[in-house]
């Protein structure tokens, strides 16, 4: 098996010196020629595995074969040496230099003590007319796109003659259409004859592109085997631990309530593109998932932004829970009952260096409950963190420790444990599960239908369709800043129905 | 004003921009490496004291223009050091070395000269100035552009030439990486903090070299703090220069003009006190005019 093997895990196990154990005795290899993903929830050791193959960690014990012999990948500089590319999750390239400064950055092509830029466009070129990726050689990296940007990524990794390459979760930042079109290049890179490890745990694109699959859980490996060899059920299971399923949660009956948050005819032209939008008009309704679909840009994050408080409308009118909010600050609108999860947690949702207690508490701090006269009552907070935490299931080494410890999954759970422990009447879900593993998402999805279910409106902005189909009770598509289509049931509707909406190609509203 | 006193007036204002434009080239270095140095305007005091005293003691100018350089490049090696080895604070590293470089050169002028003021009892030599043949001959623009200070012309070549090296070198190119993103640069396998050190180093003895420039062309002594604030209009002139050596070179003038005029104005009639606000209200409402345009810019890219 080994024989014919690119790369081999010989009982790989890692621990860190606080005692954390991130791999346990990991064994599997990787055939030449495939695509094999790796997939597993958040925290189930993909990473660090990872980085152990790219040298940027040194297993505890066990080893690495590569072609049938040990090595020793001691840095990434060595890993290259070795013909092992990885494009990081998040990208590694400097904005104001261009996409051929970027790509041979360390590597320059010089004539005399110059930087030769023709050859080096020449050569970006001849890669990137070689692999079939399009890029503009002489373009700055700031003015692409994240689609584009990751091409640039992929063809700096494949500038090093590389015959394996990592793709850490790499469709997390694109929609849809890009995914399919990162897909296609991808087979033609295998057909060309490179190995691609595609870590991911999005198992629909694993079935969609991977022929193989490791799955690992808690730092084990719990299934290695053909995709054509499991069914859904069946990897879904592997993933999970066979603890919860991923089936659509049961959707109650339940009598819509009275209007919420209404806009009509609002429009917002400044600002960067996604987030102008013009002559919006929608109704959510009490104990209702409105769901909104759309390729970045098309708007929604205008429309969080304008229900949030962070911008306010030039035109038209906004009304929640009856009063007029057309410029509403986001103190207004929270202290009105909103509760938001915004897209970017890290920046926007939380504090990532400092305590679990100071996220959780955050925004509350004006709460009489937290208070010792002018000063704030720090027992009252950690009991309070210490329920959430228990609550939600965070696995966290302690109230007290840093946001930054946590996994994606687990951070995302307090900082929802702090939005919904507001109480909300109307509650903003944009990209709630967005990187975080399915335990978490499932967990996370139960929670809000469960808040539909008490009465409180909720808005999802989502670019994935699996969750926005699962959740939702209606859907709007955005593009180019308006609504442009509404689906009242989402009875019957697939993703292949939204698409031509969401991509602009048609338009019902 | 006629024609010989605007040419006049040129001439003074390269010869009062030259280390504003080396002082502001050496920040330059430091800021697109992504270490800001604060310091610029200590390593351009010990420049000038040192370039004083080694020019004194052996009798050669060049020797105290190298003492100079080297005095400002181990300063800036000392602050990335700092702050790389010892961890400290970048801002707070570069304002200790200002102050330390204004206590130490009073002390050790005090201990050589027995005066806590200037040098003047020093033998110390200057550095030549060069006349341009042919152009030096021309009248008016001869005397504008001819017969500077041959670190004038060194300040005003010098940003062509950071230009190109930042712009077209690979090491160049990587400087950039490593300030913009540290981590794009540690993953193309390039040492970021030896470039930091390196920029830091650059920097300094850009730093030296402008002090070189006060104390052994401008003027033929050290006088205790004689770099009055320059490193901060320093400074300022980067960031006016938006990144680009050659806006650099330009802002540095624009606020070298300003001290000119300040300098001219004196004895019009005006209260001295007053004109001699000129330099600094100068860089203040420049980055004001600055930062409103970048902002506007932002606004129209995002309209």
């Amino acid at each position: 098996m080994t024989s014919n093997a690119l790369v081999a895990f010989e009982a790989i196990s890692k621990a860190y010196g606080n005692g954390t154990r991130a791999l346990t005795e990991v064994s599997f290899s990787v055939a030449r020629g495939v695509i094999h993903a790796i997939s597993g929830e958040n925290g189930a050791g993909k990473s660090t595995l990872m980085k152990i193959l790219f040298g940027l960690e040194q297993p505890s014990s066990g080893r690495l074969l590569l072609d049938g012999g040990v090595a020793e990948i001691r840095s990434p500089a060595a890993a290259v040496e070795q013909g092992i590319g990885m494009v990081h999750q998040h990208f590694t390239l400097v904005p104001s230099l261009t996409v051929a400064e970027n790509i041979f950055l360390g590597q320059e092509q010089r004539s005399g003590i110059f930087v030769d830029r023709e050859k080096t466009s020449r050569r970006v070129a001849a890669l990137s007319k070689r692999f079939n990726l399009a890029v503009d050689p002489d373009a700055r990296v700031s003015t692409l796109s994240v689609a584009a940007q990751q091409k640039v990524e992929i063809l700096k990794a494949l500038s090093r003659d590389i015959r394996l390459l990592i793709l850490d979760e790499p469709t997390a930042v694109l929609s849809p259409p890009e995914t399919e079109e990162l897909f296609t290049r991808l087979r033609h890179l295998r057909d060309a004859g490179l190995t691609i490890l595609f870590i991911s745990h999005k198992l629909r694109e694993v079935r969609a592109l991977a022929s193989h699959v490791t799955v690992l859980r808690a730092g084990r490996v719990v299934g290695d085997a053909q995709l054509a060899d499991l069914d859904n059920d069946a990897l879904s299971r592997l993933v999970m631990g066979g603890a919860t399923s991923v089936a659509r949660p049961v959707r109650a009956s339940r009598s819509v309530g009275a209007p919420l948050v209404a806009l009509k005819n609002v429009s917002q032209s400044r600002g960067r593109p996604g987030e102008r939008v013009s002559n919006l008009d929608l109704t959510i309704y009490a104990g209702e998932v409105v769901g909104v679909a759309g390729v970045d840009g098309g708007g929604q994050q205008g429309l969080v932004a304008l229900l949030s408080g962070r911008k306010a409308a030039e035109s038209g009118t906004i009304v929640f829970g009856g009063r007029d909010m057309k410029s509403g600050s986001t103190r207004d609108w929270r202290s009105a009952g909103l509760a938001h999860l915004p897209a970017d947690r890290h920046k926007d949702g939380s504090a990532m260096s400092m305590s679990l207690v100071d996220n959780a508490v955050a925004g509350a701090h004006r709460k009489p409950a937290y208070r010792m006269g002018a000063l704030l009552d720090r027992r009252k907070m950690v009991e309070a963190t210490r329920d959430m935490i228990s609550e939600y299931g965070v696995r966290s080494p302690g109230p007290e420790a840093p946001l930054s410890a946590l996994s994606g999954g687990n951070a995302q759970k307090l900082i929802a444990a702090r939005e919904f422990a507001s109480a909300p009447s109307f509650l903003i879900a944009d990209e709630p599960t967005r990187g975080i593993d399915i335990a978490a998402a499932a967990f996370l999805h139960e929670r809000m239908r469960n808040m539909a279910g008490t009465g409180v409106g909720i808005l999802l902005v989502t670019s994935d369709l699996d969750e926005l189909l699962t959740l939702s009770d209606r859907i709007v598509v955005m593009f180019g800043g308006r609504i442009v289509a509404r689906f009242d049931t989402i009875d019957g509707l697939t993703p292949d129905r939204l698409g031509p909406f969401m991509l602009g190609l048609e338009e019902t509203a | 004003m006629d024609a010989s006193s605007v040419a006049e007036f040129v001439a003074v204002a390269l010869r009062v921009s030259t280390p504003l434009t080396l002082a502001a080239l050496g920040v330059l270095i430091s800021t697109r490496a992504g270490v800001l140095n604060i310091g610029i305007e200590g390593m351009m005091l010990a420049g000038a004291f040192a370039g004083v005293v080694v020019s004194a003691f052996t009798g050669s100018a060049l020797l105290g223009l190298a003492a100079a350089i080297l005095i400002g490049a181990a300063l800036g090696a000392l602050l990335a050091t700092a702050v790389h080895v010892a961890k400290a604070d970048l801002i707070l590293s570069g304002i200790a070395i200002n102050i330390a470089a204004a206590a130490g050169t009073t002390l050790l002028l005090f201990l050589i000269t027995g005066s806590k003021g200037v040098s003047s009892s020093l033998p110390s030599k200057t550095l030549p100035t060069i006349d341009i043949p042919l152009l030096g001959d021309l009248p008016l623009v001869g005397m504008a552009v001819s017969g500077h200070h041959i670190l004038t012309y060194t300040a005003f070549l010098a940003a062509p030439l950071v230009a190109l090296f930042l712009t077209r070198t690979p090491v160049g190119i990587r400087l950039r990486a490593v300030g913009e993103k540290p981590e794009a640069a540690a993953a193309a396998g390039v040492n970021v903090r030896r470039y930091q050190f390196w920029a830091l180093a650059a920097s300094g003895a850009f730093g030296g070299v402008a002090g070189a420039f006060l104390s052994m062309g401008y003027v033929s002594w050290f006088g205790q703090n004689m770099t009055a604030g320059r490193g901060f209009i320093a400074l300022a002139a980067e960031v006016m220069g938006g990144g680009s050596a050659l806006g650099t070179m330009l802002s540095a003038v624009v606020l070298g003009t300003a001290e000119t005029i300040s300098i001219t104005m004196q004895g019009g009639g005006l209260p001295s006190e007053l004109v001699q606000t000129v330099p600094y209200i100068v860089p203040i409402l420049a980055l004001l005019v600055h930062a409103m345009r970048r902002r506007r810019i932002a606004r129209k890219s995002a309209a």
